[in-house]
């Protein structure tokens, strides 16, 4: 942005002028533009609609597959995406949008991944306040409801329970429905971590022959993971047949455990589908993981804000399930990897009558 | 481990008497919560076991032996995440591996080692000439690191098929990975540094008095951005090391090295404000956390507690440690 000598006057002058602009805005556009909206809602240009991607870090390869299907949306539709990171810190988070809301929010669509469950109320009443489309995903406090907000069009995030369970499942297939595995955690304070091994413990009920030998948490982390396992490897020996991990970097960690140690008779799960699982699954080495599509979800967050600000879709119209949804989510192992190897969106998934397709049911 | 003749050379006014006392507190809690769990414990004391521990403490070993430097100073070193993923992604793409077509082998290696010692030069230099505190300067490099890191990444994890590398981590001679040689090798290094070389001895006396060494006509700049070059070093070689283990060149390679390899020299006895310890007091810190950890979780501590308990141990095992030196100090900072 511009260089500012007292930021917080210029701040707050600067948002007052977005929303002066914003407002003048609403009440000229209408009816001269290509959408089909009209009435209340004020209908964009299309080619007046500024699109936001913000994630973690790009050194990640999932978010960074989010990003690259941002892309992909925005140039469908002639536009750029503006590409956001903030290193997992929520303070810089909060700053970027609190600049990004100072300058022209003007027919601006965003699509963010909030840091915790604690960041989204800021985001979501700023951009309500600077009337900026806003589509958020995985981290949201419980109590919030998207459908009290008019610029707040929709929550999306993936059933960990379910997740879980599905590798859980997959785990006992694979070592035949009997034997000992052993557990890795995520953080165990987030709701991904809790949830996910929820999803174990419930299959583990219906998998009785499968002993849960023990858990630790390797904090969603590669290298401690490696540790970790190894640790447990000596400790259980050759009990251990299989290994469930609550992401795909513990998932990969445990597999260079397993290689250190000469084991090759170990199963081995993980949940996102980062390119390095997938051709680990491609080669045999990997047994399952669970993809909640990341270029998906950069794209389609942004084409739901895109629909809406082009007056295609209308905030009033969408369903209250559509509002807060669980999205569909995919087991992969070694018979359908392939399809998943090399990501790519699917153009029609992003059109304004199929946003909502891959909703699977509201956030309970 | 400990030895009278190190506090001769430090030359500080200090009673022999007590010195000898904390330096062998360290060791003395490593034998005893050693013993603790191997009583306790069968699995523990299974020599897959002892491997496995020495095997978990290579990397931070290399990475304390390298900080000890910088403690001994009187200086802090917040680098060590931004160092270790410049390193571990440069050293990813220079060696064989799937994003391009070098195979640079051992030199690249070398290069990456390079980087990490450039880089803690340049937190040396502007610890120098700009007279920023180490606090700060090594704080932003990491920063600077984490995103040359980033850049270099681009996207695409790469992964390492260079078998001389990855033999590291597989290979074993006389029982022990050859990542805990290397470690073995970089502590006999960094001690023989320590005790030998002026570089090793005007680091304590930086720590002890920096004022003195400077009114004795002893021009301390070099001497300080070697310091910071040489810990970027053993950082870079960690980085390597990390992506030796994991196949795979991540930017994430040294996540908590910093703090973990602060933490470790601190238990070992190097004091935060310099003069004191060194990298064989590190080298005990290093097993001792090891030891903790691997202990916790064979005894089978509840995974809710053992961050919980683990902290608690350290704390006394410091406290422990400190005793001799609070009665003569008085002032805790």
């Amino acid at each position: 942005m511009k260089l500012k000598s007292r930021p917080a006057a210029a701040l707050i002058s600067l948002s007052l002028a977005a929303v002066a602009l914003a407002g003048c805005s609403e009440e000229a556009s209408g009816g001269g533009n290509g959408g089909s909206g009209d009435g209340d809602s004020a209908a964009c240009a299309k080619e007046d609609v500024q699109l936001l991607g913000q994630v973690r870090n790009e050194s990640n390869p999932y978010e960074a597959a989010w990003l690259d299907g941002g892309d992909a949306f925005a140039e469908s539709v002639g536009l750029e995406q503006e590409r956001l990171t903030y290193d997992g810190d929520s303070t810089k988070q909060q700053d970027q949008i609190t600049q990004r809301l100072a300058g022209d929010t003007k027919c601006l669509v965003m699509n963010i991944l909030p840091n915790g469950d604690s960041d989204t109320p800021p985001i979501v009443e700023g951009a309500e306040a600077a009337g900026v489309y806003t589509v958020t995903q995985w981290n949201k406090p419980a109590d919030m409801n998207v459908a009290d907000y008019d610029y707040w069009i929709s929550h999306i995030t993936y059933d960990g329970v379910e997740s879980g369970k599905q590798i859980g499942d997959a785990l006992a297939e694979a070592i035949g429905g009997e034997g000992g595995i052993i557990a890795l955690q995520g953080v165990l304070d987030t709701a991904a971590a809790k949830d996910r091994f929820a999803g174990l413990e419930a299959s583990l009920e219906e998998n009785s022959g499968v002993e849960l030998l023990d858990q630790q948490t390797a904090n969603f982390s590669r290298d401690e993971a490696l540790t970790v396992t190894k640790t447990l490897l000596s400790k259980h020996g050759d009990k251990v047949k299989g290994i469930w991990t609550a992401n795909d970097d513990m998932a990969l960690g445990a597999l260079e455990a397993l290689k250190q140690a000469g084991r090759t008779d170990v199963a081995v799960v993980g949940i996102d589908a980062v390119p390095d699982a997938l051709s680990a699954i491609e080669d045999g080495t990997m047994t399952a993981t669970v993809s909640s599509d990341g270029p998906w979800q950069g794209g389609v967050g942004l084409a739901i804000g895109y629909c809406v600000a082009i007056g295609e879709l209308k905030v009033e119209d969408i369903a209250d399930e559509d509002r807060a949804f669980y999205a569909e989510q995919f087991l992969i192992n070694k018979d359908n990897v392939a399809d998943f190897s090399t990501p790519e969106t699917d153009p029609a998934d992003f059109e304004c009558d199929n946003v909502f397709n891959r909703a699977v049911g509201p956030i309970s | 481990m400990t030895s009278p003749a190190e506090d001769v050379v430090a030359a500080r006014p200090q009673p022999r008497r007590g010195v000898s006392l904390a330096d062998a507190g360290p060791p003395i809690a490593l034998v005893v919560i050693f013993l603790f769990f191997a009583v306790v414990n069968t699995q523990f004391r299974s020599l897959t076991n002892m491997q496995n521990m020495l095997d978990t403490a290579a990397v931070l070993a290399v990475v304390t032996c390298g900080i000890s430097f910088v403690l001994m100073m009187g200086s802090i070193d917040l680098s060590v995440p931004g160092v270790m993923g410049a390193s571990a992604i440069a050293v990813a793409l220079l060696v064989a591996n799937n994003r391009n077509d070098n195979d640079l082998g051992l030199i690249g290696i070398l290069i990456a080692i390079g980087l990490g010692a450039a880089m803690g030069a340049l937190s040396g230099l502007t610890l120098v000439f700009l007279k920023v505190p180490s606090f700060m300067t090594t704080l932003g490099m990491s920063a600077v690191g984490l995103g040359v890191a980033t850049l270099m990444f681009n996207g695409v994890q790469p992964n390492i098929t260079d078998e001389f590398l990855q033999g590291w981590a597989v290979n074993r001679f006389l029982g022990l990975s050859y990542l805990t040689w290397i470690a073995i090798g970089c502590i006999a290094i960094g001690y023989l540094i320590q005790r030998f070389t002026r570089l090793g001895r005007y680091a304590y006396a930086i720590g002890g008095a920096e004022e003195v060494l400077a009114l004795s006509g002893v021009n301390v700049k070099p001497y300080k951005i070697a310091v910071f070059a040489l810990a970027g070093a053993f950082y870079g070689l960690g980085g390597v090391m990390v992506t030796s283990q994991l196949g795979a060149g991540l930017v994430q390679a040294g996540d908590g090295y910093d703090f973990s390899a602060i933490t470790a020299a601190v238990v070992g006895g190097t004091l935060l404000t310099g003069g004191r310890g060194g990298v064989l007091h590190s080298a005990v810190g290093v097993l001792l956390t090891v030891v903790l950890t691997n202990g916790l979780v064979q005894v089978g501590v509840n995974l809710y507690w053992q961050g919980g308990v683990q902290g608690l141990i350290v704390v006394v095992a410091v406290a422990a440690a400190v005793i001799p030196q609070r009665r003569r100090n008085q002032v805790v900072k």
